[in-house]
C-alpha cells in the first residue's frame, strides 16, 4: 500500500473518522504491516501521554501589558481644536469689523449687519405700540365717562325717588288733615245737631209742662 | 454558567473593554503556556511567547470574523508567532531542520515538569523539526482535526497527515531511548 494511503488511514483513524470498510482495511494493514503497526502504537502512546501531560500553573504575568488599545484622546487633545480656535479668532474678528449685531426681541432673535436707522419691522412694531398705547388711553378715558355718567344717573334717580317719598308723603299728610279736618268738622255738625235736639227736647218738655203740644219735628 | 462566548468577549474588547479582554486571556493563558511550554521547551520562552502571542492576538482582533471558532484563530496567529519566535533566534534554521542540542544549557523541561513520563514526552517533542512539533502539539494537545489545523498553518490537510506521519516515526524511536535512559 502505498506511504500516503496509510497516512491517510491513520489520520482517519485518529479523527475517529474511519468507514466500515476503510476501517477494514486499517486492521488487515496494522496485522500485515509491522510498520504501520508500529506508527499506530506510537499514535496511540503519544495520545495516552498528551492526555496525561503534568498540567503546569501558569507562572504570573503582565496579562494587562497586552491590552494595546490607544487610550481614547481627550476632548482638549482633539486635534482639530486648534484649527476650530483660529477659525473662531478669524470669525470674531470679521464679526467685529462688519458691526455685527445680535438682537433679540419678543422672543424674536436677528442676525445684521450695522445699519443706520430702524429696519421696516422695528418700525412696523413701534407703530402698533404706539397705536395699542392710544387706544388703551381711550379706553381708560371712555371708561372714566362711562362710570360718571352711571354715578350722575344714580344721584339723579336718588334724587327723584327722595322727591317722590318726600311729595308723597306731604300728601298724605293734607290728606290726613283734610280727613282730621272733615271729622272734627262732622262732629261739630253733630254736636249742634244734638244740642239742637236737645234745645228742641227741652223745649217739649217745657211745652209738656205748659201743657202746650209742640208739633212733632219733621226731617230731622 | 454564565460565561460570556468568545465572540461576545471579543467585540466588547474591540469596543475597549479591557475587562472583557482580560477574560479572554484568563480562558486560553494556561492552554497558550504550555503550547509555548512544548514548543519551546523551555518556561521563560514559553512565557515570552505566550505575552507575543496575546499581544498580537489583540492587535489582530478586528480581523476576527467570528466564522469560526476563536481557539483555532489563536492558534493560528500562535502557530506563526511561534515560527517568528524560531526565526528571530536562529534565522538560517528551517522550519524542517532538526534543532540541534544545545551544548551548555540546562535541560529546561526539567525545570518546570515533575512527571517522568511528560519530561520524556517534552524532550522527544524537542527533537522534531518545528514543523512536526507544531502538527503534534495541535493535533494531541490542541485536539483539532486535521482541516483545521491545515486551515491554520496555511498548509495541505495531506502535507499534515504526512507530517504527522513521519513525526510518528521520529518520536516512537526517541520515545524508546528515552524510556531505555529511564
Amino acid at each position: 500500500m502505498p506511504k500516503h494511503d496509510k497516512e491517510r488511514l491513520l489520520a482517519k483513524w485518529l479523527d475517529d473518522g474511519l468507514t466500515p470498510d476503510e476501517r477494514q482495511a486499517f486492521e488487515k494493514l496494522c496485522i500485515d504491516d509491522s510498520e504501520f503497526a508500529e506508527q499506530v502504537a506510537a499514535a496511540n502512546q503519544v495520545s495516552m501521554m498528551a492526555e496525561q501531560f503534568e498540567q503546569v500553573a501558569v507562572p504570573q504575568w503582565n496579562k494587562s501589558s497586552t491590552f494595546t488599545m490607544p487610550e481614547k484622546a481627550r476632548w482638549w487633545q482633539w486635534q482639530g481644536l486648534p484649527a476650530l480656535s483660529f477659525s473662531s479668532s478669524a470669525a470674531a474678528i470679521v464679526m467685529v469689523l462688519s458691526g455685527f449685531q445680535v438682537s433679540v426681541d419678543d422672543g424674536r432673535m436677528s442676525f445684521g449687519f450695522a445699519r443706520s436707522g430702524p429696519s421696516q419691522q422695528e418700525i412696523a412694531a413701534m407703530v402698533d405700540d404706539k397705536l395699542n398705547q392710544y387706544q388703551l388711553a381711550n379706553q381708560e378715558m371712555f371708561g372714566k365717562y362711562v362710570d360718571a355718567i352711571a354715578l350722575q344717573q344714580k344721584e339723579s334717580a336718588a334724587q327723584l325717588t327722595q322727591y317722590l317719598l318726600s311729595s308723597s308723603r306731604q300728601e298724605r299728610r293734607e290728606d290726613f288733615a283734610e280727613f282730621v279736618k272733615f271729622i272734627n268738622q262732622q262732629r261739630d255738625d253733630d254736636q249742634r245737631f244734638m244740642a239742637r235736639q236737645l234745645n228742641h227736647l227741652k223745649d217739649e218738655i217745657d211745652a209738656l209742662e205748659g201743657g202746650y203740644i209742640m208739633p212733632p219735628v219733621s226731617g230731622e | 454558567m454564565f460565561e460570556k462566548h468568545d465572540e461576545q468577549l471579543v467585540a466588547q474588547a474591540l469596543k475597549g473593554n479591557k475587562r472583557a479582554w482580560m477574560a479572554l486571556v484568563t480562558r486560553y493563558e494556561k492552554s497558550i503556556y504550555h503550547y509555548g511550554l512544548r514548543m519551546t521547551g523551555n518556561p521563560a520562552d514559553a512565557a515570552d511567547l505566550m505575552q507575543d502571542i496575546f499581544v498580537s492576538v489583540f492587535r489582530s482582533l478586528a480581523n476576527y470574523r467570528g466564522d469560526g471558532a476563536f481557539k483555532g484563530w489563536l492558534f493560528r496567529i500562535a502557530h506563526f508567532r511561534c515560527i517568528e519566535f524560531y526565526r528571530k533566534r536562529k534565522p538560517e534554521q528551517s522550519m524542517d531542520d532538526v534543532p540541534e542540542p544545545e551544548c551548555g544549557r540546562a535541560t529546561p523541561e526539567g525545570e518546570v515538569l515533575n512527571d517522568s513520563t511528560s519530561q520524556s514526552l517534552l524532550a522527544a517533542m524537542q527533537r522534531l523539526p518545528l514543523s512536526q512539533k507544531a502538527v503534534v502539539e495541535l493535533k494531541f494537545f490542541g485536539q483539532f482535526t486535521f482541516d483545521e489545523i491545515a486551515d491554520q498553518m496555511g498548509l495541505s490537510p495531506n502535507t499534515v497527515k504526512s507530517r504527522l506521519y513521519s513525526a510518528l516515526s521520529r518520536l516512537k524511536l526517541d520515545l524508546e531511548v528515552e524510556h531505555a535512559q529511564a
